[in-house]
């Protein structure tokens, strides 16, 4: 990734119109949806990005994105979005996962079942640790049920550094000292390291959610995280994913994505379960429509 | 913890037999025979006589996801026929699907906007959505000079109010004088020609 094209700074001119026709650009292809209040927001990165590739104008700038030349929509989302990740980083889904899904989920299992969960992509780790801490935590049936957590990437040098499971103080700034206290060790430069029993209970492998043939593998998963990874995908990429994932759930099981993604604008294959902390996906029962 | 390999595993099955599948009486089969012949172009034929009599619209989606995967102008002509079906949803699968293919579906573009279908032309217009900014611009100015049908014209300006080039200026002038009578039209020009050259309306 090249991102000093630009070399030098000037003041690009933005106008209220451009903004919006870029706004609008941006809600379509990512889902991303920013209010009027957050125009200074919108106007630093959009000049950041229009810099970077050395464009001369918005429109110039605006004609390059479209096109996604130098793969530029990954580096707008990225320069939109909160990259690094960090422990019960969108915590409202792993509430809605213990106060309403697994509960669904166990309803058609019986006691010491096995439970799986799968979180893709997994980053360096942060997610996965989350879901097993979370379960640990907050969940009463968590001794009641054989659960199974995985976690995959594309990159193996983030499943790499997530076996290890070592962290500095960001990632774990949402967790309590106590959490910290009992499922952590420090380590040298500061950082912590969790626990060996976390670390060896889940599974960390590399996969490509939109190679079909690698997706086999995976089955029968009753809940999957794939957070803020669909924004990145062009159209034929995003439908391909979709169908990949339903076939790596069970029947009745779900799916969470990003916040500001949704299933119902990629694919017509699941049907949309609100909750009261979260609105997730769900892969229908009996599915013959 | 171990990880579940699932039962399907790397398919040894060939492209033929998997073609023999979208007969199958079993949804599942199906599905899986399409999920399976995505990419590959042989398959074009069978996906294209399976897709016309697929009742279950989850493995309609997959048939066109692999259409779309394979992605050449043979893929396209299946796609085409769907966009002039009486049901919304399969018209709505069929644009999104042709969407996801913007330089495959180009050459089809001037005879799709000049289709004597009108709902054929609007929904057209929407596949230009995806396409650079100067082509899309080209075909979109070309079905507006010449477009008699206000909603035909009403498509074709939103799709150019995001992806319109400057050269869409004088055609949406022209086109906002041609339908004065119909109020919605020139606002919509106003705004699309604002959004384009990025000036206050």
């Amino acid at each position: 990734m090249d991102d000093s094209k630009g070399g030098s700074s000037f003041a690009v001119h933005i106008s209220p119109e451009q903004v919006q026709r870029f706004c609008e650009f941006l809600y379509r292809r990512t889902g991303m949806s920013f209010a009027e209040s957050k125009r200074y927001f919108i106007d630093r990165r959009l000049e950041d990005r229009i810099t970077a590739t050395g464009s001369s104008s918005f429109q110039e700038y605006f004609s390059l994105l479209r096109t996604d030349a130098d793969q530029e929509i990954e580096h707008l989302i990225n320069s939109f979005t909160v990259n690094e990740t960090y422990f019960y980083r969108e915590e409202h889904q792993l509430r809605c996962m213990t106060t309403s899904l697994l509960d669904a989920i166990v309803r058609q299992k019986k006691l010491g079942a096995t439970l799986r969960i799968w979180s893709i992509p997994c980053s360096t780790g942060e997610e996965p640790y989350s879901i097993a801490l979370w379960l640990m935590e907050n969940w009463p049936q968590v001794d009641s049920y054989n659960i199974e957590i995985v976690g995959s990437d594309i990159d193996t040098r983030a499943l790499k550094a997530a076996t290890e499971g070592i962290y500095g103080d960001r990632a774990l700034m949402r967790l309590s000292r106590d959490i910290v206290g009992r499922y952590f060790g420090p380590v040298t430069g500061g950082n912590y390291q969790i626990d060996e029993g976390l670390r060896n209970s889940i599974e960390f492998t590399r996969a490509n959610l939109i190679d079909t043939k690698d997706m086999t593998q995976y089955r029968d998963f009753d809940l999957i995280f794939c957070r803020n990874v669909l924004i990145y995908f062009d159209d034929a990429s995003r439908r391909l994913a979709a169908e990949n994932l339903y076939d790596c759930l069970r029947p009745g099981g779900y799916i969470c994505l990003g916040h500001s993604e949704s299933m119902s604008r990629i694919s017509p294959l699941f049907r949309v379960s609100r909750f009261p902390d979260a609105i997730v996906y769900q892969r229908p029962e009996a599915d013959h429509g | 913890m171990p990880l579940i390999r699932g039962k399907g595993g790397a398919s040894g099955e060939t492209s033929g037999s998997q073609q023999a599948a979208l007969d199958s009486p079993d949804a599942d089969n199906r599905w899986t025979a399409a999920r399976a012949l995505a990419g590959q172009a042989d398959a074009v034929p069978a996906l294209a006589v399976a897709l016309a009599r697929e009742p279950i619209p989850r493995v309609r989606e997959a048939m066109m996801t692999a259409l779309i995967r394979i992605g050449n102008a043979a893929s396209i002509e299946v796609l085409l026929p769907y966009l002039r079906s009486q049901d919304a949803g399969v018209r709505a699968a069929a644009i999104e699907a042709l969407q996801a293919l913007p330089d495959a579906i180009a050459p089809f573009m001037t005879p799709l906007l000049n289709d004597g279908d009108s709902d054929v032309r609007l929904l057209a217009t929407e596949l230009a959505r995806n396409m650079g900014g100067s082509e899309a611009t080209r075909l979109l100015c070309e079905l507006i000079d010449h477009e008699h049908h206000p909603n035909v014209c009403a498509a074709a300006i939103d799709v150019l109010t995001e992806v319109g080039t400057p050269d869409a200026l004088p055609t949406l002038e022209r086109c906002a004088v041609r339908f004065a009578a119909t109020p919605f039209l020139p606002f919509a020009v106003a705004v699309a020609m604002s959004r384009i050259s990025g000036e206050e309306s």
